[in-house]
């Protein structure tokens, strides 16, 4: 007796924490539809993450980072290491042979998603379709967005850093008059262990470098507003070709000078 | 011990691959132990499938079929809250990731089809269970035991579900072949192998809604043991209820004689409907089952109990001891019985003891004395503390002697039943 009314207990208890979780579920993802940035990674970019230090892999048209989960991973680090950088849909697919890896393993995975991959051809095929589509320009007009900040900047000089990942990448000084740019230079800028501001002119990514002084040149003497256009780095640098391309990042400038602005006047004038 | 075995074993398979590392997070406790209770409710399922093969003699193994019920039944239970857990385990593991996370787990889209499976079993484990642990009060026998049938495709959904989603699934395959089999048996071909045929010979009245059938062989005849039962088959096509059915009901003859005969008292529709059943018509019996008068020490004195149709096992005891009268140990029984008029087989109970120098035969009318006493059963069985005590009857009967006799100082070792209620 005392069983029969366990049992039905247990299950209506087991019903209730389903039908719980379900409704718990349904309601976060129904606020976070609002709030789900995509950042957009080439092929190029996943490439670069190939080792046990840095491992990203492409499943499904999506980009996760799993460096953090290959020690937990129940095969020895091989099995994963091999699909480092590179598109793992097969792997995932296949954990044994014609076996997917579990629902289970799917929600796992979903903690390490950082992007997507973007929807490039091959890059050695034609790297310049890739460039100018990746950083769609379609953003509200540079005085809204200025809208949203506090709005009132004071005459003086100003700096400020873009760091990502446990490095800074870019750090920026610029002269505010009357909210309009000058005397805008770099004071570092560097990725992925590159010194470029250090670059000769015959190295390859010298290229790249020149091009990021053109995006700040392009902001001398401009209202502050100018500085989103910088989202549309292709609008905005003159030459640029297949290879710089791909590599000019608009948005890390963008991130720098709003740093700048957030942290007041560095010296008055 | 073979159940435990089977039991534990896809455990001590499963346990290194998801015992998580030391140091892991409550997450992951989580996640092993769901899978750790998948895998156990798993066995569980399919060792309470295996448990209903019913073979005759096996069930000594367990103590008798009541005892193997029993098993079976709590396998079934441990297998349900299992199973539930497993789901709500799994789904918590995955609860620090995002509640999404979670959700992906027990509903993944579609195409994960192992993991419908597994609700698709766990579907029709309620089906079949929620009449099982009476989630709306008492079935239908015959309904339910059909019902129980959705047992077999439960377990294989459950099967498959584990076989697409661990790597190596021998081990199951093992365990699900054995319940098949298990099933198989007891399904198909029992009705036609294990079954022996015997004709009715004679309907004996004993008392209103009490009859004795004596059944004769019409080819192999089984043997049995003092205090056994079997099922009992009817093919009489003027049965109004439970033909072709099988019900169990206690042998009373004694064993040796080329007849068997059993006592049926009216208490459902098949055994009502037994009471008019027509000499010459053909019946099919199963069995023998149970071990009643499992003799631990074989000369010590015995007391035995007996109340209402519960008196057949004693019946049977007393006429095998009438065959042998001078051998075995001193045998005292309390037959305890509402008035004279639902007294049956007393007189022959009074006439066996009056030729049998070990035997003893008292009656006990609730009528006039109210329920039996310690003073009743030590004017006719002084040293009751230190006889095997035997008893059958209803429930309440059995309750207020087994309070009585523990009051009186009897060790519970001592003390013998066999419970014939629905589980």
């Amino acid at each position: 007796m005392t069983v029969n009314k366990i049992a039905y207990t247990a299950f209506v208890a087991f019903c209730t924490v389903i039908v719980t979780l379900w409704a718990v579920s349904a309601l976060v993802a129904e606020t976070r539809e609002t709030d789900d940035d995509q950042r957009l990674f080439t092929e190029q970019e996943l490439a670069a993450h190939d080792s046990a230090e840095s491992c990203w892999k492409a499943i499904d048209g999506q980009v996760y980072d799993v460096t953090e989960y290959i020690p937990r991973h129940p095969t020895s680090e091989d099995v994963m290491l091999e699909w480092c950088g590179r598109d793992a849909t097969e792997g995932w697919y296949n954990k044994t042979p014609g076996r997917p890896h579990s629902p289970r393993a799917a929600a796992m995975l979903e903690q390490y998603r950082v992007g997507q991959l973007a929807d490039a051809p091959a890059p050695q095929a034609r790297p310049e379709a890739s460039a100018p589509t990746r950083e769609p320009a379609t953003h509200p007009p540079g005085r809204v967005l200025l809208g949203l900040s506090p709005g009132t900047y004071l005459d003086g000089r100003y700096r400020g850093v873009f760091s990502d990942r446990g490095a800074m990448q870019v750090n920026i000084q610029f002269d505010l008059r009357d909210h309009h740019f000058h005397n805008v230079r770099f004071r570092y800028l560097s990725y992925q262990g590159v010194d470029y501001l250090a670059l000769e002119e015959h190295e390859e990514l010298h290229a790249v470098m020149r091009q990021h002084r053109q995006a700040i040149d392009y902001l001398e003497g401009r209202p502050l507003s100018a500085l989103f256009d910088l989202y549309a780095p292709e609008e905005v640098v003159e030459d640029i070709d297949a290879f710089t391309g791909a590599t000019l990042r608009g948005n890390k400038l963008i991130s720098a000078i709003r740093d700048a602005l957030n942290r007041g006047v560095y010296q008055w004038p | 011990m073979i159940v435990a075995v089977l039991l534990l074993l896809p455990v001590l398979v499963a346990w290194p691959r998801w015992w998580p590392p030391p140091g892991a997070g409550a997450a992951e406790v989580l996640s092993a132990l769901g899978h750790l209770a998948g895998v156990l409710g798993l066995s569980a399922l399919l060792v309470g499938a295996m448990l209903s093969v019913r073979l005759p003699g096996l069930d000594r193994w367990f103590g008798g079929l009541p005892r193997i019920w029993a098993l079976h039944r709590i396998l079934g239970f441990t297998a349900f809250i299992l199973i539930m857990l497993h789901v709500v385990w799994l789904a918590f593991g995955a609860l620090p990731n995002s509640p999404e996370a979670a959700t992906q787990v027990i509903f993944p889209p579609l195409e994960h089809g192992a993991v419908w499976m597994g609700w698709g079993a766990l579907a029709l484990m309620v089906i079949f269970l929620a009449p099982t642990f009476q989630f709306f009060g008492r079935p239908h026998y015959q309904r339910w035991k059909r019902l129980h049938l959705l047992s077999v495709p439960a377990f294989l959904l459950a099967f498959a579900h584990a076989v697409m989603l661990v790597e190596h699934a021998l081990l199951w395959w093992g365990l699900a072949a054995l319940a098949v089999a298990a099933v198989l048996w007891r399904k198909v071909l029992s009705p036609r192998l294990g079954r022996h045929d015997y004709t009715v010979e004679a309907v004996t009245a004993l008392a209103s809604n009490v009859v004795e059938i004596t059944l004769a062989p019409r080819g192999r005849a089984m043997s049995h043991a003092a205090g056994q039962f079997m099922y009992l088959t009817p093919h009489d096509p003027g049965l109004e209820a439970g033909r072709g059915e099988e019900h169990p009901y206690t042998i009373s003859s004694a064993p040796g004689e080329d007849v068997v005969r059993v006592g049926i008292k009216a208490l459902g529709d098949a055994s009502r409907a037994l009471q008019t059943v027509t000499p010459g018509t053909a019946v099919q019996i199963e069995g023998p089952y149970g071990q009643f008068f499992e003799r631990r020490e074989p000369q010590r004195r015995q007391l035995w109990f007996g109340g209402g149709i519960g008196i057949t096992p004693f019946v049977s005891g007393a006429r095998a001891l009438q065959r042998e009268p001078g051998a075995g140990p001193e045998v005292t029984l309390i037959y305890l019985a509402n008035r004279p008029d639902r007294a049956y087989y007393m007189d022959e109970l009074r006439e066996i003891a009056q030729g049998h120098p070990h035997f003893d035969a008292q009656i006990h009318y609730f009528q006039d004395r109210g329920p039996v006493d310690e003073a009743f059963i030590r004017a006719h069985c002084p040293d009751l503390a230190e006889r095997e005590i035997y008893i059958c009857g209803p429930p309440g009967m059995v309750h207020h002697l087994m309070g009585l006799l523990s009051r009186a100082g009897v060790p519970r070792g001592r003390i013998h039943t066999e419970a014939f209620d629905f589980l």
